[in-house]
């Protein structure tokens, strides 16, 4: 099949959607053939709220992005977000049969169905539930059980759940386009497959990926997925913050922020402004930076300090030996890992996607990381279950954590 | 600072050991009095409870209880009807005298609005008085949601307490419920207005008691709560922290209390008592520092009393409290202070006379007819309002002078306060005073005073704009029962610009 070499993913963003076409190389690598971007209208805080002109918008992009990958696109992998996503960790655990020595793939199967069955919401549905790791009669560290003995096979999984009616709207609207949707990947799951290494998720790494209209988070400790989520907050709410506090319009107060703005307090001169040009050049309001940068400083620092909060609710914050890794469009924010530094106490990048080859300005932007996320995650998909993927919608694969 | 000097001299003869008693009047009371009990009792101080319902009287944990109206409730409650609780207090006098005697400071602590509560207080609080002692009411105006009846009520017996105490500390409890998140159960909302005041009165007891570098003495607390005009609605805060930047998060937490509605409302205050309270490892620099932030959340006029204490027991914190008052929002209540310069030099008998008829009338028609009462408040609030009321001829006579010139003392700059109040409603020409007076004698009563409370709530509303702007027809993101979606510094009470 010629086609799976060919690799896309679609980010419905809040701020803009964001096509990628990749090309898979049988050595495991990704060429990024093409990105396709289209100004986002119509998603609030990462979810559709606005059908129709949401759809116009990824239409847009996926034009985009053909015409610059020469690519027809027939099928993507879509990623998703939202506040209302929510994860655990359960363990699962099944008993093997006395005359049956050997633990088969059948076995893993249903030690995942089994680490299913908890209670989620009845209007939920499971997005992922990701390995963490298997136990064989007890024996920690397994990494694969398939044809060793035991009489107990546990697995502990990283569950990731979301409304279910919201993510299939963001599936239907990519299906009437028509286009296929192969898979919905959380998009902190993509994004940290580009940001952080294997050798980082080993020592421990929380990416965190600051968008337009959520900031979303996803721990590895151990070289497992421990915590992820999703927080309503992103760099819409600060344009809007900024937009309310300076009573300017918002495109005006996106422009300041970008241009201007900066979280680092007392770094400006007292009394220094700012001078906000309008559309013809002249020189309009004046604007204190302290008081710009006030505004931005607040609101970070507030989505840090939740964001603190929730992850150390699960107590793996200690845990984390690479450190923090940021980013999303806001993390191009000035001076904001130096705050997340101050608030984790704990070392701060700010990253892209690595280890990719092609068009290099797209890897090297962070805003991009969750879409080329996608393309990553589809390949490590794709290898460890090369046929029959295809219909098993919900049902999700174990992932990274095992390898043939 | 001339009243300084002079408290600090009136405070060096008995410092140490001031005898306290809080006394938990009525339902609201005794749970006060419970709560007070449980966060540690308030050091050197008597816990009383007063009520007409034994039951609930059995079942409060104070050290000393008072039936009130043993034949006039026979162990109920007094129903919602502040006349019964008057009666009940009446029968009860001698138990009530005798629990209160040999305290110097009475805090009463009632929720105006029911029958013993509202009926009672102002009793008690004479009767208090009586004994020598000075008296902080610390009362709850009820919910909106309870009706308005009770809300009449409670305003009434508010006027009264006014005249008769020497300060009164007045919590709303619709200001109070905000301070629980939306999705905390009643019980919790009801138990944070209970540690609220609860955190209030150990405060104002500490003032006392705490070994003071700069004293805060009894007039400073009363100057904080004599609000600019009305009925004042206590604006309280207490923060404690430690850690580097102690003195600062201190301030922030007691500010964050939602009566001081996130700070705001000290932009409005005429007087406000600071008390800083720390360990003897807290050092001038921090005491700057705070002071100087807390000058950015007041207006330039404003007087600061300020107070610093050092105690032991608080080593490596700092502790902030907060104290100032409001005016309040109701049309009866913000007619009183305006008269008061006025009345003062009046011959003295003149008001004595008319008390016994003003009180009558409010007796005879307490809510019957909303409106009426509503337009005879000014006219008896006028009277009541410079003389204690209920007081004894023998006993009261010092206590005339006190009150007359300490009242003359502050008249001027309350008058020029009624009128920066008055400024930024229209209709209202500066040197209002006397207008609303003529209108309520006038015709048509019931219009000028509503007229008035109309503009009132068009001004707050200004003030808080809950906007979300961008976000405003998507759903809100709730976390900890805060809207995340509005902006943060707006949410902080930061000032911008």
């Amino acid at each position: 099949m010629a086609r799976d070499h060919i690799l896309v993913g679609l980010e419905i963003g809040t701020s803009k959607i964001c096509v990628v076409v990749g090309d898979s190389k049988p050595d495991g690598s990704i060429k990024i053939l093409g990105v396709g971007q289209a100004p986002s209208r119509g998603v609030r805080k990462g979810e559709i709220v606005d059908f129709d002109t949401a759809q116009k918008c990824v239409h847009e992009a996926l034009v985009d992005a053909e015409e610059k990958s020469d690519v027809m696109i027939q099928s993507v992998y879509l990623g998703v977000t939202g506040s209302h996503i929510a994860s655990f960790n359960n363990r699962g655990m099944v008993s093997i049969p006395e005359e049956q020595e050997e633990i088969t793939d059948a076995e893993c199967d249903s030690v995942r169905a089994s680490a299913r069955e908890v209670s989620i919401p009845s209007q939920n549905m499971f997005i992922h539930s990701i390995l963490q790791h298997y136990y064989v009669d007890g024996q920690e560290g397994v990494l694969n059980p398939v044809g060793m003995m035991g009489h107990k096979l546990e697995a502990d999984f990283h569950i990731i759940h979301g409304i279910g009616t919201r993510v299939k709207n963001a599936v239907r609207c990519v299906k009437e386009i028509p286009l296929e949707v192969e898979d919905v990947v959380f998009n902190p799951l993509a994004a940290a497959q580009v940001v952080l290494n294997q050798h980082q998720k080993n020592l421990g790494a929380l990416a965190i990926d600051m968008g337009g209209g959520t900031t979303d988070y996803l721990m590895y400790v151990d070289g497992a997925v421990r915590q992820s989520g999703s927080l309503g907050i992103g760099g819409d709410h600060i344009t809007n913050d900024i937009s309310m506090g300076l009573r300017i319009p918002m495109a005006r107060a996106e422009k300041l922020k970008m241009d201007e703005g900066s979280v680092t307090l007392g770094m400006a001169l007292p009394g220094e402004t700012v001078t906000l040009k309008d559309d013809s050049g002249f020189a309009g309001k004046e604007v204190e930076r302290e008081t710009l940068n006030t505004i931005i400083h607040m609101r970070a620092r507030e989505t840090f300090d939740l964001l603190r909060r929730q992850l150390e609710a699960g107590g793996d914050l200690h845990l984390l030996g690479a450190g923090i890794f940021i980013t999303g469009g806001s993390s191009l924010l000035r001076g904001i890992d130096h705050l997340a530094q101050e608030v984790f106490e704990l070392p701060v990048h700010i990253t892209h996607a690595q280890t990719m080859s092609g068009i290099t300005s797209a890897f090297e932007n962070p805003q991009f990381s969750t879409a080329i996320g996608l393309i990553k995650y589809a390949q490590a998909v794709q290898m460890d279950r090369p046929s029959g993927w295809l219909s098993k919608f919900t049902q999700k694969l174990p992932l990274f954590g095992r390898r043939r | 600072m001339i009243e300084f000097n002079h408290k600090q001299q009136l405070l060096s003869h008995g410092t140490e050991q001031i005898p306290i008693k809080v006394v938990g009047l009525g339902g609201a009371g005794l749970n006060v009095i419970d709560r007070i009990v449980l966060d540690g009792a308030v050091p050197g101080a008597d816990l009383v409870v007063m009520n007409t319902d034994v039951q609930s009287l059995t079942s409060s944990v104070a050290s000393q209880k008072v039936q009130l109206g043993r034949g006039v409730t026979r162990g109920l409650g007094a129903g919602g009807d502040p006349e019964l609780g008057l009666s009940a207090a009446d029968e009860s006098q001698d138990e009530v005298r005798k629990a209160l005697e040999g305290a110097s400071l009475i805090f009463l602590c009632a929720g105006l609005g029911g029958g013993t509560g509202s009926g009672a207080a102002p009793m008690i609080a004479s009767m208090a008085k009586e004994n020598g002692a000075l008296v902080v009411v610390i009362a709850t105006v009820p919910f909106t949601f309870e009706g308005k009846r009770r809300g009449k009520q409670a305003e009434e017996a508010l006027l009264l307490l006014q005249a008769t105490a020497d300060a009164v500390i007045c919590f709303d409890n619709d200001v109070m419920g905000e301070a629980v998140a939306p999705k905390a159960g009643i019980h919790q909302a009801f138990a944070a207005a209970d540690e609220t005041i609860s955190q209030c009165v150990r405060a104002i007891a500490g003032l006392f008691t705490q070994p003071g570098i700069l004293h805060i003495g009894f007039d400073d607390l009363c100057a904080a709560l004599r609000p600019a005009s009305g009925v004042g609605r206590c604006l309280f805060g207490y923060g404690e922290a430690q850690g580097d930047n102690r003195a600062y998060e201190a301030l922030t937490r007691a500010l964050r209390n939602p009566l001081m509605d996130r700070g705001r409302m000290l932009d409005e205050a005429h007087n406000v008592l600071v008390n800083v309270a720390g360990g003897p490892d807290m050092t001038l620099n921090e005491v700057q520092m705070l002071m100087g932030a807390l000058a950015k959340h007041t207006g330039e006029e404003t007087q600061i009393l300020f107070g610093a204490a050092v105690d032991p027991s608080l080593t490596g914190r700092i502790g902030v409290t907060v104290i100032s008052s409001a005016g309040m929002a109701y049309t009866a209540a913000e007619a009183v202070p305006q008269f008061v310069p006025r009345v003062v030099p009046a011959p003295v008998t003149a008001p004595r006379v008319a008390i016994p008829a003003a009180r009558r009338k409010a007796e005879e028609e307490p809510e019957v007819e909303a409106e009426p009462a509503e337009a005879a408040a000014p006219s008896y609030a006028q009277d009541i309002a410079p003389e204690p009321d209920r007081v004894p001829a023998a006993a009261s006579a010092d206590d005339d002078d006190d009150e007359q010139t300490s009242l003359i003392d502050l008249a001027p700059p309350r008058r020029e306060r009624a009128a920066a109040e008055a400024h930024p409603v229209p209709a209202r020409p500066p040197r209002a005073p006397r207008q609303p007076r003529i209108v309520s004698a006038a015709t048509d009563p019931a219009q000028a005073p509503a007229a008035s409370r109309r503009e009132e709530r068009q001004e707050t509303l200004q003030f808080e704009p809950v906007t979300r702007g961008r976000f405003e027809k998507s759903e809100p993101t709730i976390v900890d029962g805060q809207d995340l979606d509005v902006p943060t510094f707006l949410r902080r009470n930061m000032k911008v610009s």
